[in-house]
């Protein structure tokens, strides 16, 4: 199949800023191109605060292939998207985190922290999580009408890591805000300078270092306790990188996975229907499904460690690699009816927590936050309608939704 | 039908618990996971060979 050559701006914020609505906001023609014709293409970037350039793969085999080997593909060169600067980049003043390291040291670091994130303590967190939900759902069915990304959407990634991290209930509002300031610094609605973005990450990291040493005298049940207590795996400045990484992990990317599918939900009623009939209990393949489509980070890179040939093309050792994952999500050689939203999708191997070694940590408590969230709203309304047009934030790598209005009723 | 886990490189992202959770588990206090059924029948086949494929670290493995 020839498809005719689009201008591909995959990696442009204002294409996601100024993304079509009826396509999930993502630039799916440019992605079915890229897949099709150059499944391997050179990305200039041309922006002094990003990269000079990438070898973006588009194919789910590729990426699935790339996340895969670790070997040739290393996540250890201080790279983690497209941004020149990252807080995990210890060359530019950042911190190291497990995302930026490879090997026996990525596994000791991690290990520290997935015994918190296993499938099965994580549902011993049903019940919190719950309260937490049904507080929100008080809240928004009282406003009525209200900004869902805001309302519904920022309070129960906030609180639920707020208890797997540790970090004290009155200290997470201002936890947060530090973590938005830095997961969106191309959107001056959100981040007004690159100042600001440098402030947020020092104070977080500063904060991390602080909660460590309190965590110490006064151990809880928590992620940040095991990091602090790991002093023989983990350094200070690891710490603090760990915690940063798993603070903008959580915060924005649940939020905009649960606003991209009540965007999608209202635009499909019957999907909103099929829902609402197992809103005692959402099955997986709905959550999975707002995964796929939301594809809340659309991206990460890694750096080949030798010269090797993929798709006709020289990649030469020290060269970044970009893996697409929106584009992947979106490739039907693997997806039935990849553009269609079907919660009730079988095969549904998605790209957004990744394949490889590096895989999301949070997927099992983003995946149930989603699930108990939906549930107690769908079962306390009979109506969730739109209320105004959505609005994207402008940024790339992080696929936020600025503004959700919706109208809800009560049951 | 056999299950092999490899504990050098299994990290515990629980893909498999997911797949095929009569298969596998993850025991509080073990670093790795665990093949609570080593030997499961033919029906399970399917969920256990997505076990395999699913896994981040490329730990399992499916003899015969």
């Amino acid at each position: 199949m020839t498809t005719a050559k689009p201008d591909v701006r995959v990696l442009d914020a204002d294409t996601y800023a100024n993304g079509d609505p009826a396509t999930f906001g993502l630039p799916l023609d440019q992605y079915s191109y890229l897949r099709d014709e150059e499944p391997c293409y050179l990305y200039e970037f041309n922006d002094p605060m990003l990269i000079d350039q990438a070898w973006v793969v588009s194919r789910h085999a590729d990426i699935w292939a790339v996340d895969r080997n670790s070997e040739l593909y290393s996540a250890a060169s201080g790279y983690v998207n497209m941004w020149k600067v990252t807080p995990l980049d210890p060359r530019v003043g950042g911190k190291p985190a497990m995302l930026t390291m490879d090997g026996e040291k990525h596994r000791a670091q991690r290990g520290v922290m997935s015994r918190a994130f296993t499938p099965r303590m994580v549902r011993q967190l049903e019940d919190k999580f719950r309260g937490y939900a049904v507080n929100i759902v008080d809240a928004a069915l009282e406003k009525g009408t209200f900004n869902f990304v805001t309302d519904v959407g920022h309070t129960m990634p906030m609180e639920a890591l707020g208890d797997v991290l540790g970090v004290p209930r009155s200290d997470r509002p201002q936890f947060f805000e530090w973590v938005d300031t830095f997961a969106a610094p191309f959107d001056t609605r959100i981040t007004p300078s690159f100042e600001a973005v440098a402030n947020a990450i020092f104070s977080l990291l500063n904060y991390s270092v602080e909660l460590a040493e309190l965590k110490r005298r006064e151990p809880g049940d928590d992620v940040i306790t095991q990091l602090a207590q790991a002093q023989d795996v983990i350094s200070e400045d690891e710490l603090m990188g760990n915690v940063a990484l798993l603070a903008s992990g959580a915060a924005e990317s649940t939020r905009s996975a649960l606003s991209h599918g009540m965007h999608e939900l209202m635009r499909n009623p019957e999907q909103m229907a099929w829902l609402r009939e197992r809103a005692d209990n959402i099955p997986d393949s709905a959550i999975q499904e707002i995964v796929r489509i939301a594809a809340p980070f659309t991206h990460l890179v890694r750096t080949a460690t030798s010269d090797h040939e993929l798709h006709g093309k020289e990649i030469k050792e020290g060269d970044i690699v970009l893996m697409l994952f929106a584009a992947g999500n979106f490739d039907e050689r693997v997806f039935d009816e990849p553009d269609t939203f079907n919660l009730a999708r079988e095969n549904n191997p998605h790209l957004s927590f990744g394949r490889g070694l590096h895989q999301c940590l949070g997927k099992h408590v983003a995946s149930l936050e989603m699930k108990i969230l939906l549930e107690e709203l769908l079962k306390r309304t009979k109506d969730i309608k739109p209320a105004g047009d959505i609005q994207y934030v402008r940024d790339a790598y992080s696929r936020g939704v600025y503004q959700l209005p919706v109208t809800i009723t009560a049951k | 039908m056999k299950v092999l886990r490899n504990a050098k490189t299994c990290e515990l992202h629980g893909e498999c618990v997911m797949a095929a959770p009569e298969v596998f588990e993850i025991e509080d206090d073990k670093d790795v996971v665990t093949v609570i059924n080593p030997e499961p029948s033919e029906e399970l086949r399917k969920a256990v060979e997505n076990a395999v494929l699913m896994c981040p670290t490329a730990s399992l493995q499916l003899e015969g």
